[in-house]
């Protein structure tokens, strides 16, 4: 079942490349019902292993990144579907951004099915009310935040590549104009703004869960510090455009700022997600996935 | 510092550059970088460790370096510490300078009075809390705890007592797994019945067939063949009508039953020949093997074996040693009963050697022949003995032998103290007296070829003998699992808990294996006693603490070895509240900001230019373009 699902996921990636190049009605559609199928498939596998293990399936590594493929996509497709059908953005500013997150997606199923998969019992601490709370929102940000970095991605790229004035020019004229058109970086932060109130929300549960289990809510414990860092940095990125039109920073370059910030967070992220075990100090914690 | 487009601040005179920089933004952002940069570095160098674990890690002058800049324990630094003053101050000011009493503008002054509530707090929590840790044994008390920076004992004005320490565990798990030989794999494989798992790369496969949670072996004893080939023999015992003992008697095998309470053993003898019979029958008056003791001169090559009778002297030829049998004993432990009601469970004799150092008496035994008892000198080293002992071993004075010959002559004959009593013949079925003893036997059953027929089974019915509480047995569970290869089907029951069974061609195996069992959850029953009188009593769990007079106790470890002790982290939190009221102004403000604002504002100021709606700040936040 999850192999199938890495299938599809990787038929939507193509699906998302096709449609970028051949922009035709029926390949939109094919693109979105690939990447909805993979996502149901992914939460047939999700609601399996719950049914299975008795206990929400996010405790371990592969729970947790067949959970991280869901909520990917499940976030996709809802942003997919609210920009296209009721903000009415211009579908061509979605495309590539489709792939990239399914990219991503795939990469987790990917991962997922590589490690040991045996029913694992909640270890005393994670038997808590705020274990589904606290992981839903940081899956949802990460999600999101996600998006933001693949928004990140193609505004540096098309910045780099393409020099995109004359042809929107071009195209403006006829039909592109009714619709409403973002720019990749204005996707990108629309995507923090989603995810950033759920990495919030995610820190602060944790942190009163890690006053209930362990009595203190904050103990400087690396997870701990590593999600501060993150919500640091996209608390960064949310600030500088105040700061930036005071500074010599020339207003070109601004946005091509913000990106590469937000280029450096969400690598911040996943590594607070999965690499944390590769810090010398992580041997003092009890919060990080064995290996 | 002026945004043009911002509307300027027309008491600008007063405001000093300072206050300018306080306000500003970029101290903000400047702030948080270093911030993060900090928490990188405080992940990256290890924290708070003794120094000479930094100069084995770092180097001298590295490790001089860190501690001079206080890199080793960053997040309570001095430098740290001004960081989050300043962050706080700027906030403040920050705040104090861009509100402008809009409605629209709840969310920026919520989220940043929020986080200046949860620095406060954790600043008040740092001063005044608790953090410290005790351990409590179990059935004691405590009335203190140890600082967790520098393990002082702080009186807690209360006791604390530990009724009882339980670790829970889930019940075990098993996995079933297959091993490939010649390509080293191994493979864990579901257990769900019915279902065929190939193994990859190989031609193996094996299907569950069935599976049975706690199985046991039943050994149903059947007839296979008319043939006398195993000639076995079903016995009742009764005193009084009362069956005292059942069972089956093999003749080729375990031929014989010791009754020790009635110094009575019966044993059961096939004849090929009817002369045979005649010769066993008389041969049971005399005990046919009887214990024998080896006694051995090292660096000699004498040796000398003799039955063990008590008080036989044996002089050794050749030596100066005098053996004397002073004792024997059937079961050591219970070698002051009589010999008769000594079951052979760990025979030993006792003897004494004479010779020039004078006397020196042990207890050889005969299941431990090397075992020298350490509470006696032994001054003759060189004399080494060995006690053999037959296994249908008895000294009953009572004895029943049955005898059975191939044409079908079958005697049961009475034996009291070495002398034949009765012969008679027997029937299946009949009851025959004992003589004078009181006893009756009675021969049930005959299988000329007794053998056994294995067959897995639900255990049912009690689990006397084990060593657990009442619904703690966890089972035996088997799987029936049918191995396909090379050689074809082949089906088997494996148990866990035992080898791997192997396919017949030696290269598939599979084990069912129990994983262990995971721990489901660490208890303490506390009890908090007060001026003599009990307070309050929880049982704390992770995740559940126990709270008296500001102070909260969480369940945070255990004696690893005996479980005799509760780990107790205890804490005081007085900034707590002020904490989490930042906590939740903080979420309220974000959700606000993001998901509540934008739907406001239109409908707020539909119809207006985004210019009328928006400052340009606010533009500028939210990447709106003009």
């Amino acid at each position: 079942m999850l192999d199938l699902t890495l299938y599809v996921y990787t038929a939507a990636i193509v699906a998302y490349i096709v449609r970028e190049i051949w922009r035709a009605k029926t390949m939109r559609w094919v693109a979105f019902g690939l990447f909805a199928g993979g996502f149901i498939l992914n939460t047939i596998v999700v609601l399996n292993r719950w049914a299975e293990a008795n206990h929400a399936p996010m405790s371990d590594k592969y729970e947790s990144f067949v959970f991280f493929g869901w909520s990917i996509a499940l976030v996709y497709l809802i942003f997919e579907l609210v920009t296209i059908f009721i903000v009415k953005v211009h579908e061509s500013r979605l495309g590539i951004i489709g792939a990239l997150q399914g990219v991503l997606a795939a990469w987790m199923i990917c991962s997922a099915l590589g490690i040991d998969n045996t029913i694992k019992e909640l270890p005393p601490a994670l038997q808590s009310k705020w274990l589904v709370t606290h992981v839903i929102c940081y899956f949802l940000s990460y999600s999101a935040l996600s998006m933001s970095f693949s928004a990140a991605i193609v505004h540096l790229v098309r910045k780099a590549f393409v020099s995109d004035k004359p042809k929107e020019a071009a195209a403006a004229g006829t039909v592109v104009q009714k619709k409403k058109d973002y720019s990749f970086d204005k996707l990108a932060y629309i995507a923090v703004s989603i995810g950033f109130p759920f990495l919030t929300i995610g820190l602060i549960t944790g942190s009163i869960w890690a006053k209930g289990a362990w009595g203190t809510y904050w103990g400087w414990d690396p997870k701990e510090i590593w999600s501060l860092i993150s919500w640091l940095v996209y608390l960064t990125y949310m600030h500088l455009p105040l700061m930036l039109p005071k500074t010599n920073i020339k207003k070109s370059f601004r946005p091509i700022l913000l990106s590469i910030i937000l280029l450096i967070a969400f690598p911040i992220v996943l590594f607070t997600f999965m690499g944390l075990h590769k810090l010398p100090s992580s041997v003092d914690s009890d919060h990080i996935y064995a290996e | 510092m002026a945004n043009p487009a911002e509307p300027q601040q027309k008491k600008s005179n007063s405001d000093s550059k300072a206050w300018e920089i306080l306000c500003s933004v970029r101290l903000a952002v400047i702030i948080i970088i270093i911030m993060a940069v900090a928490c990188i570095l405080g992940t990256v160098i290890l924290q708070i460790k003794s120094p000479e674990e930094y100069v084995s890690r770092y180097g001298p002058g590295l490790a001089k370096f860190y501690a001079a800049i206080q890199f080793t324990d960053i997040f309570h630094s001095y430098w740290f510490s001004f960081l989050l003053i300043l962050l706080c101050v700027n906030l403040g000011c920050c705040t104090v300078k861009r509100w402008r009493n809009k409605v629209l503008m709840i969310g920026f002054l919520v989220t940043h009075i929020s986080i200046i509530l949860i620095l406060i707090g954790c600043v008040v929590d740092l001063l005044t809390g608790v953090k410290g840790g005790v351990n409590v044994y179990e059935g004691s008390s405590v009335d203190y705890y140890l600082t967790r920076a520098d393990y002082k004992k702080v009186p807690l004005g209360f006791q604390v007592f530990c009724d009882d320490f339980i670790i829970e565990k889930h019940p075990p798990k098993y996995k079933l797994i297959t091993y490939v030989k010649d390509k080293d794999k191994q493979k864990a494989v579901s257990l769900a019945v019915g279902k065929k798992i190939s193994i990859p790369g190989t031609n193996y496969a094996a299907t569950v067939k069935e599976l049975i949670e706690d199985a046991e072996v039943q050994h149903e004893p059947i007839n296979v063949s008319d043939e006398p080939k195993n000639p076995a023999l079903y016995i009742q015992l009764s005193a009084k009508d009362k069956v005292t003992a059942e069972g089956w008697l093999l003749a080729k095998d375990r031929n014989w039953y010791n009754d020790t309470q009635r110094d009575l053993k019966i044993d059961y003898v096939w004849a090929d020949t009817d002369e045979a019979h005649e010769r066993l029958t008389n041969a049971a008056a005399k005990s046919s093997t009887k214990p024998t003791l080896e006694i051995r001169i090292e660096g000699t090559d004498i040796v000398k074996n003799v039955p063990v009778e008590k008080g036989q002297k044996i002089s050794i030829k050749g030596t100066d040693y005098t053996v004397e049998v002073k004792d024997f004993a059937l079961d050591y432990s219970k070698r002051l009963v009589a010999l008769s009601e000594q079951e052979p469970n760990n025979p030993a004799v006792m003897v004494e050697i004479s010779g020039p150092q004078g006397v020196d008496s042990r207890w050889s035994f005969s299941k431990y022949p090397d075992y020298q008892d350490k509470a006696h000198k032994t001054i003759y080293k060189d004399v080494k003995l060995l006690c053999t002992v037959p296994e249908d071993f008895s000294d009953a004075k009572n004895r029943v032998r049955i005898v059975q010959s191939r044409s079908g002559k079958q005697t049961i004959t009475y034996i009291k103290g070495g002398k034949v009593i009765s012969t008679n013949d027997w029937v299946l079925g009949q009851g025959y007296d004992i003589s004078d003893s009181g006893l009756k036997i009675r021969i049930q059953k005959y299988f000329p070829s007794h053998s056994l027929k294995k067959t897995v089974v639900k255990r049912t019915g009690g689990h006397e003998g084990h060593n657990h509480g009442p619904g703690e047995h966890h089972g035996n569970p088997a799987a029936l699992i049918e191995m396909e290869g090379p050689r074809g089907k082949y089906a088997e029951w494996v148990f866990a808990h035992t080898p791997p069974h192997w396919y017949p061609d030696n290269n598939f195996a599979v084990l069912y294996e129990k994983s262990g069992m995971e721990v489901k959850d660490y208890k303490s029953i506390l009890r908090v006693v007060e001026n003599g009188k009990t307070m309050m009593t929880k049982t704390i769990e992770v995740n559940s603490p126990l709270k008296y007079k500001g102070f909260v106790f969480y369940q945070s470890s255990y004696d690893p070895e005996g479980e005799r002790y509760t780990g107790l982290q205890v804490t005081k939190n007085p900034g707590l509240l002020v904490v989490y009221s930042g906590f939740i102004l903080l979420c309220l403000g974000i959700v606000f900001i993001f998901y509540v604002k934008p739907f406001l504002r239109r409908k707020f100021q539909k119809g207006k230019k985004i210019k009328e709606i928006y400052s340009e700040e606010e533009m500028l936040a939210e990447h709106i373009d003009e």
